[in-house]
């Protein structure tokens, strides 16, 4: 369950990202976030990875607020939530294995537990066969699909997706689109931020619009792109 | 389980050491170069010290009697100074024991041995050594023997201001090593902030890494300790390298050393103390690199 009470965010050059938001998410559902740049999406996603604490209000996932976290737990929270992003954030110099085991590695797994899950997330996201490429070797599609299968890694109950089918053509992006539906029907909560109206319009859930740091539509079901 | 994560991070700190080779010979050599300058210090410590004790350890007042002193006159004048509680110690030498010293002294030399053949008598005269509880005392001990009734069998009596010339050369050893502190003290400062630097530089490099090891909820220690392992590491070279050079250099210098300071073996005081000065140099240039990083991670790296 992720709830914002009332947050706003003020940077430190006086711009208001959030203004008094209020928004809650159940778990499993799937919402995405639409808005022209500006709207305070990033900032949205930067308070749910504790990147940011709101100026005031509160975010709260399960409920715990996230203001109140000692700062240790920060890693704990973030193995919770996996991440996706327009530009993939893969390192080139590692193979598709290797990126997906980073994560294991960063969270000090067992060899033996990064063996057994790493094929099997790549496996998920249909890239079993490119193991062993370098990112530089792989398609946008699969540039990030690998990056979803680093995301899965730790079994997130949350995925936060910044734009993933930004950098794609539309066949691309209608796969990565669908393979976070199907993470969703396994049960994970899949928050989309997105400007792309065909997949907004094709997905028919609920659809929340933000302007100039507010909520301005939320569309609880069959959603449609309505800025 | 722990082994594998250590493993990682040392492995992962040895990457960052290894991939940017000018710049970590730079930084090594920087950490070296104060290391070098802090065994010199010890090194001029070391023999002050042991010339300072070697002056400590001689004799303040030599007094001469005459050939024709009696033995017992002598030992008065020794009692006597013996009694006196700004004297530690007084040794007698007698003639004979100054001729055969002499004549040991001298085997070497045919020359003064046939001439001591040639002489009737023994012309050396019997002597009292005196050693003063303070070396500044010598002033009244010669005082209290010109006044003394015997004074007349006394031939000479010779002082050594062994006092000033330790304060010279405590003084002298004083400057250079508070000079040297300083130097140190400015040098390692530089150190610190070139291995600072040099991090920072890594920090940088590695901005990717970093920020996807913060995304998959990498911790804190994990995204921090290989840099630690990264100043470590400058340390550990730096601390080799200086000590490596150093011992060559004691190496070439002791005997050129003992030349000038017979007795004094530089190599000797640093081979034989060889397990403690490695042991310090390793802390002090693992303590300099991982200070450094600390200052680097702490400014540069958020997590």
């Amino acid at each position: 369950m992720i709830e914002l009470k009332n947050v706003s965010t003020v940077y430190d050059d006086n711009f208001m990202a959030l203004d008094k938001v209020d928004l809650s998410i159940a778990d499993g559902e799937f919402v995405s976030i639409l808005g022209p740049s500006g709207a305070g999406k990033s900032t949205l996603l930067k308070l749910l990875t504790r990147e940011l604490i709101p100026t005031t209000g509160e975010v709260v996932i399960d409920g715990v607020n996230l203001a109140t976290l000692a700062h240790e737990d920060i890693p704990l929270l973030r193995r919770k939530i996996g991440t996706i992003f327009q530009d993939f954030k893969l390192l080139h110099s590692r193979t598709a294995f290797e990126n997906v085991a980073f994560a294991l590695e960063v969270v000090g797994a067992p060899q033996g537990r990064i063996n057994e899950d790493v094929p099997k997330a790549l496996d998920i996201v249909g890239l079993a066969d490119k193991a062993g490429n370098f990112p530089r070797q792989l398609s946008g599609g699969e540039s990030q699909r690998l990056a979803l299968a680093r995301a899965l890694i730790h079994r997130p109950r949350i995925i936060l997706a910044d734009e993933p089918t930004g950098n794609l053509d539309p066949v691309n992006g209608h796969d990565v689109v669908q393979l976070l539906m199907k993470i969703n029907e396994l049960g994970t909560t899949v928050v989309l931020v997105t400007h792309n109206r065909d997949i907004v319009d094709t997905l028919s859930r609920r659809v929340v619009t933000m302007e100039k740091g507010k909520i301005s539509r939320d569309q609880a079901e069959n959603g449609k792109y309505i800025i | 389980m722990l082994k594998e994560k250590l493993g990682r991070v040392v492995r992962a700190g040895w990457n960052n050491f290894r991939r940017n080779s000018y710049v970590t010979f730079g930084t090594t050599g920087v950490i070296a170069l104060v290391l070098v300058l802090f065994l010199g210090l010890i090194a001029v410590n070391f023999l002050s010290n042991v010339v300072v004790s070697g002056l400590e350890g001689k004799v303040d007042v030599a007094v001469y009697f005459n050939t024709d002193a009696t033995q017992d006159d002598i030992m008065t004048v020794k009692s006597d100074l013996e009694n006196l509680n700004t004297v530690a110690e007084v040794t007698y030498t007698s003639r004979d024991d100054a001729l055969a010293a002499f004549k040991a002294r001298h085997a070497q030399d045919a020359l003064i041995q046939t001439s001591l053949s040639e002489l009737q008598d023994n012309p050396l005269e019997a002597s009292l050594e005196v050693k003063a509880t303070d070396p500044g005392q010598y002033a009244s001990i010669v005082s209290f023997l010109e006044t003394h009734k015997l004074r007349t069998t006394i031939d000479k009596i010779n002082y050594y201001e062994n006092e000033a010339v330790i304060g010279r050369v405590q003084n002298i050893s004083r400057s250079v090593q508070e000079g040297g502190l300083v130097a140190t003290m400015v040098l390692a400062i530089i150190a610190i902030l070139v291995a600072f630097n040099t991090i920072r530089l890594t920090i940088v490099n590695q901005r990717a890494e970093i920020e996807i090891m913060r995304l998959v909820g990498g911790s804190n220690w994990y995204i921090r300790a290989p840099f630690l392992v990264e100043g470590a590491l400058y340390g550990i070279f730096a601390a080799v390298l200086s000590l490596a050079v150093w011992y060559v250099g004691v190496g070439v210098v002791s005997p050129k050393l003992a030349v000038v300071m017979p007795g004094v073996s530089l190599i000797g005081y640093f081979g034989g103390n060889s397990p403690q000065f490695v042991l310090l140099i390793l802390v002090v240039g693992i303590g300099l690199g991982v200070v450094s990083s600390m200052v680097a991670i702490r400014r540069f790296l958020k997590v």
